[in-house]
């Protein structure tokens, strides 16, 4: 189903990168395929890797997908933001650090690096405000758990 | 280490490092500008496989195998066509952001050849313009995407170079192509690095100060204190009150003072250092707002008020008690940030028994009446080069690294570059003054004013700067735009261990105006006539006087900006939507009795070209473009027989400080008259052969009367600019659908150039009435980030309408009346009355609150 997209483009994005698999983290992402189903436009799919990725190209951020998974971890973005946090695991540092080897220990780098004061730990994980971010990638950059991404896979993997 | 591609070259870097220091500092691609090195600016944007990156934020250890790309790897025709492009639309003013929107543009251009307005804002978003407003670099990219399909450059809209003609700057393209040089993008053999270090507490005694670890690391050149200052501590625009460097025993003032100077082979050497140095201090509870200083300890020891102004004519106490309707109101506004994008920098070195500065400022004179005093040294042997100037604002007014500079390659013989962070620039420099204002008003049952009474209380933080005339700008402003007779003001500027408040686009005017057209549109309310109709009444036509007494000439032009902004006005009404308006009245020139002269030499050199020199700074409003077009319509030459020098104290002379939209009008007709002299030599038959080595000078003083000065009329000031700005509001979302500005500037010298100051004035008042913010903690410490000062970007910015509306009458300058100020004045309340009709409440504090633009936490 093709939709004519209306600029800015919007974009769900899931917020985890994997690398939970192993040591169990439970805000992650599980594969379960609930969006894959919920999603209407062929825009989302289990990766090889057991995590949803969002294919920006086909998807028009209606949210569908974000109402229906089961961790709550997927939200719609503005595409002109491509640096973006891929993790959801709100467990203090050393919690989160065992579960994972990409997740948010709530450092707050990112937080004393941004210029723009848009991101911010909430709950011991890091959340962009995308009305004030410059897209710079500074914290990107200077994230130590690289749980900050660049969706163009410039400043940081995509 | 890693290896990658720079402009199709490759190269292996071994130490990592942030890209834009490999791009400047090794490899000299200077385009590429160090604004922030925060990431957020945007001045160092270059593209990276396609994608824009600010040049800051990357390690070079994470480009493996990247292709990059920065202004001067494009292809000769891509130059061609964004230097047009950018040129022809009027996108360049400053400059300093232009390479990276250039590369915006590219990134774009490439993926989207034919990209709609909002894709062309989405970007640039992410890089910072805060002279333009953005409407002309919008319109620079449509005109380059025009051009790149087209395949071939067009024609130029205008190349007489008569007044009023809308000619491409002179400048463009060393902006454009990033060859111009600011005083950062000069690298000169030898050169160290040099930085002070800050005081760690705004009110303290330096009891010592110990330097000797630093001095020992390896790679410091020196270390200085003020002892080592060869002639005197303090130096400053005005009043003399600003210490160089914090002496022993003495009391600092703010936490941007200099405690001492590291000199060093490197910054990061220079860097280290400073944290070796130890300085003791006896702390002392600071001063940190006027009530405060009313009554608490000194800041400095001549006391804590630093200026009291008071102007009346005429009874307003009676006057306001006799009236039908009368209104009382209290009204505040912030600090501002000027925000250019270019930070502070000099560039210092010795030659013979001359020091030499390359400086960033608005003017070369001011940097060697502040520096020369410093050194000892009389002031013909420091000589001060004004390069690019990458926005100023009223920003650049005061010296802030360029004595610095001075006293480290006077002391080590070495050339020197002293350069602030943005978080020292965001420190350091003056600010706009924060105002406390309570206005009363009284009118006649038709709308008349009767009187206005006005009491401002101003912040005017560590040092003097230019708070002084500003205080008085607000007060002899806070009339209106007007013919009343009754009007009274008292002022009061009061010292603080703030940062120090100073020059700001508007000089006082941009709040007190805020108060006294908040009020107007009040009154128009109570009155019940519409608040265009209530300014219609009241504004003041040629041949009348002002509540100043000064009775204005035939140049006064606000009725007809009102009837500009008219139909706009009435559409909107009619439609139901909310709209907002103030107008503005702004001086060009010093004005008030003060000598203000301009000063210009035409000089036929060995190139048979005149050579135009005027000691007044370009700091981004076109200058040079503004002096070629006066001496083209003055004279018979053409504009390739004349070549624009930029401002130096040693062949241009002093035509004084870029401040009060005082050059197109002042250095404009010393230009003019220049002008008369180069062509009596013309006239009599003279070839520019002929005239090779000849100088033709021209001077222009704008005579006027000081305050209270002893006259019936008074001239305070050679002419005034006047303004209406309109803002329409989209009733169903609350945010800004357009801003109509019409603008009075006597004659146009460049109507695109006009443009460009409009629609940039307005969006830096759209900052200031919605959104930027300075917050100073309690310990007097202001905000150290440049991204979060809540600028505005280009996705957020509305249809600007600017109207330029000529009016002769003006005997000088071929009647051209500056507007670099006027643009940011009536902005802030059309804005505030546009939403006070939208949620049917007023506010009275800036930034407003509770308006779709508000930054939230």
């Amino acid at each position: 189903m093709a939709v004519k997209k209306k600029f800015p483009y919007k974009a769900a994005l899931v917020a985890c990168h994997g690398g939970c698999r192993a040591t169990g983290c439970t805000y992650g992402c599980t594969g379960c395929g609930t969006c894959v189903s919920a999603c209407k436009f062929d825009a989302i799919a289990v990766g090889p890797d057991g995590v949803a990725r969002v294919d920006e190209a086909k998807c028009i951020g209606c949210g569908a997908c974000a109402r229906a998974c089961p961790q709550q971890l997927i939200h719609v973005h503005d595409c002109a933001n491509y640096i973006v946090v891929k993790c959801s695991n709100h467990d203090k540092g050393a919690a989160a650090r065992k579960q994972c080897s990409v997740s948010c220990i709530g450092c707050r780098i990112c937080e004393k690096t941004c210029t723009a004061s848009a991101i911010h730990v909430v709950d011991n994980c890091a959340r962009i405000d995308e009305a004030y971010c410059l897209s710079c990638g500074m914290c990107a950059v200077k994230c130590p758990r690289k749980v900050i991404h660049d969706l163009r896979g410039i400043c940081a993997e995509k | 280490m890693a290896t990658f591609t720079i402009n199709g070259t490759t190269v292996t870097v071994e130490k990592n490092q942030k890209l834009l220091r490999y791009l400047r500092d090794t490899l000299r691609l200077t385009s590429v500008k160090d604004g922030c090195s925060e990431g957020a600016c945007g001045a160092c944007t270059v593209i990276v496989d396609g994608e824009t990156c600010k040049a800051c934020v990357l390690d070079t250890d994470s480009l493996e195998g990247r292709q990059i790309v920065t202004v001067e790897g494009l292809t000769d025709w891509e130059k061609q066509v964004y230097t047009f492009a950018y040129a022809e639309a009027g996108a360049v003013q400053c400059g300093f952001c232009i390479p990276g929107m250039v590369m915006c543009t590219k990134a774009l251009l490439d993926k989207n050849p034919d990209p709609t307005e909002p894709e062309i804002r989405y970007a640039i978003r992410n890089n910072y313009c805060r002279c333009t407003g953005y409407v002309k670099i919008i319109a620079a990219v449509k005109l380059a995407a025009q051009i790149l399909k087209a395949g071939v450059l067009p024609e130029k809209g205008a190349d007489d170079w008569k007044l009023g003609s809308r000619v491409q700057r002179l400048d463009a393209a060393e902006k454009v192509l990033g060859t111009g040089k600011y005083p950062d993008d000069v690298y000169l053999d030898g050169m160290i690095y040099a930085s002070a270090l800050r005081s760690a507490h705004p009110r303290a005694i330096v009891k010592s100060i110990d330097t000797s670890a630093a001095k020992a690391l390896a790679g410091v050149v020196g270390v200085f204190t003020a002892a080592d200052i060869p002639g005197s501590v303090k130096v400053g625009h005005l009043k003399k009150d600003w210490d160089a460097l914090i002496p022993v025993g003495k009391m600092t003032h703010y936490l941007g003072d200099a405690i001492c100077i590291v000199a060093a082979e490197t910054l990061e050497i220079a860097e280290a250092a400073k944290k070796l140095v130890k300085v003791d201090y006896e702390v002392l509870p600071p001063v940190r707002n006027p009530k405060e200083a009313m009554t608490g300890p000194l800041v400095h020891e001549s006391g804590n008020l630093l200026a009291h102004k008071h102007i009346q004519r005429g009874n307003p106490t009676e006057a306001i008690a006799k009236s039908k309707h009368i209104l009382t109101q209290r009204f505040t506004t912030p600090w501002t940030e000027h925000a250019f994008l270019e930070p502070e920098c000099a560039v210092a070195y010795v030659d013979g028994d001359t020091v030499v500065i390359l400086s960033t400022d608005q003017g070369a004179y001011d940097t060697q009446h502040e520096t020369a005093p410093m050194l000892g040294l009389p002031m013909e042997r420091v000589k001060v080069q004004n390069m690019l100037v990458g926005g100023g604002f009223g920003g650049k007014e005061d010296v802030t690294v360029q004595h610095h500079a001075a006293l480290v390659t006077y002391l080590t013989g070495r050339p020197v570059k002293v350069k602030l962070t943005r978080a020292e620039s965001l420190l350091i420099h003056p600010k706009r003054h924060p105002m406390d204002m309570e206005i009363s008003m009284g009118c006649d049952e038709n709308g008349n004013i009767q009187g206005v009474a006005v009491e401002v209380i101003a912040d005017t933080g560590a040092y003097a700067s230019l708070g002084a005339p500003v205080l008085e700008r607000a007060c002899t402003h806070a009339a209106g735009p007007y013919h009343y007779e009754n009007f009274e003001c008292d002022g009061w500027a009061y010292y603080t261990n703030n940062p120090p408040a100073g020059a700001f686009r508007g000089f006082g005017v941009t709040q007190t105006c805020f108060a006294v057209e908040s009020l107007l549109n009040e009154m128009a309310d109570i009155v019940g006539i519409s608040p265009w109709e209530i300014r219609m009444r009241n504004a003041i036509r040629p041949g009348e006087a002002l509540p100043n007494g000064q009775i204005v000439d035939n140049s006064t032009g606000l009725v007809e900006t009102l009837e500009a902004v008219k139909p706009y006005y009435d559409a909107a009404v009619a439609a139901g939507k909310p709209v907002g308006i103030g107008c503005a009245m702004k001086n060009a020139g010093v004005g008030v009795g003060i000598p203000d002269t301009g000063r210009v030499k035409l000089v036929v050199e060995e190139d048979r070209k005149v050579h135009i020199y005027a000691g007044a700074s370009c700091i981004g409003q076109g200058l040079g473009t503004v002096l070629v077009q006066m001496a083209v319509t003055n004279t018979d030459l053409k504009r390739d027989d004349f070549v624009y020098e930029r401002s130096n104290t040693w062949l241009a002379p002093d035509s004084g400080t870029t401040s009060g939209s005082r050059q197109t009008l002042v250095t404009g007709e010393a230009c003019r008259r220049a002008c008369e002299k180069l062509m009596e030599a013309r006239n009599a038959g003279k070839t520019l052969e002929d005239m090779v080595g000849e100088t033709y000078y021209g001077e222009y003083l704008a005579k006027t009367d000081p305050l209270g000065a002893n006259v019936p009329n008074p001239v305070s000031h050679v002419a005034y600019g006047y303004a209406t700005q309109i803002c329409i509001l989209n009733p169903k979302t609350g945010k800004i659908e357009q801003i109509v500005a019409a603008h009075d500037v006597g004659k146009a010298v460049n109507p695109l150039s006009c443009e460009g100051q409009i629609e940039g004035g307005v969006v830096m008042s759209m900052g200031f009435a919605l959104r930027e913010q300075y917050p100073i903690d309690g310990n007097c410490k202001p905000i150290d980030k440049y991204g979060s000062l809540g600028l505005f970007r280009a996705h957020e910015v509305p249809e600007i309408v600017a109207i330029v509306v000529d009016k002769p009458g003006l005997n000088v300058a071929c009647g051209a009346i500056g507007i670099g100020e006027i643009t940011s004045i009536p902005t802030a309340p059309a804005i505030a009355d546009a939403y006070a009709r939208y949620t049917q409440a007023r506010q009275f504090d800036l930034p407003l609150q509770n308006t779709p633009y508000e930054r939230k936490a």
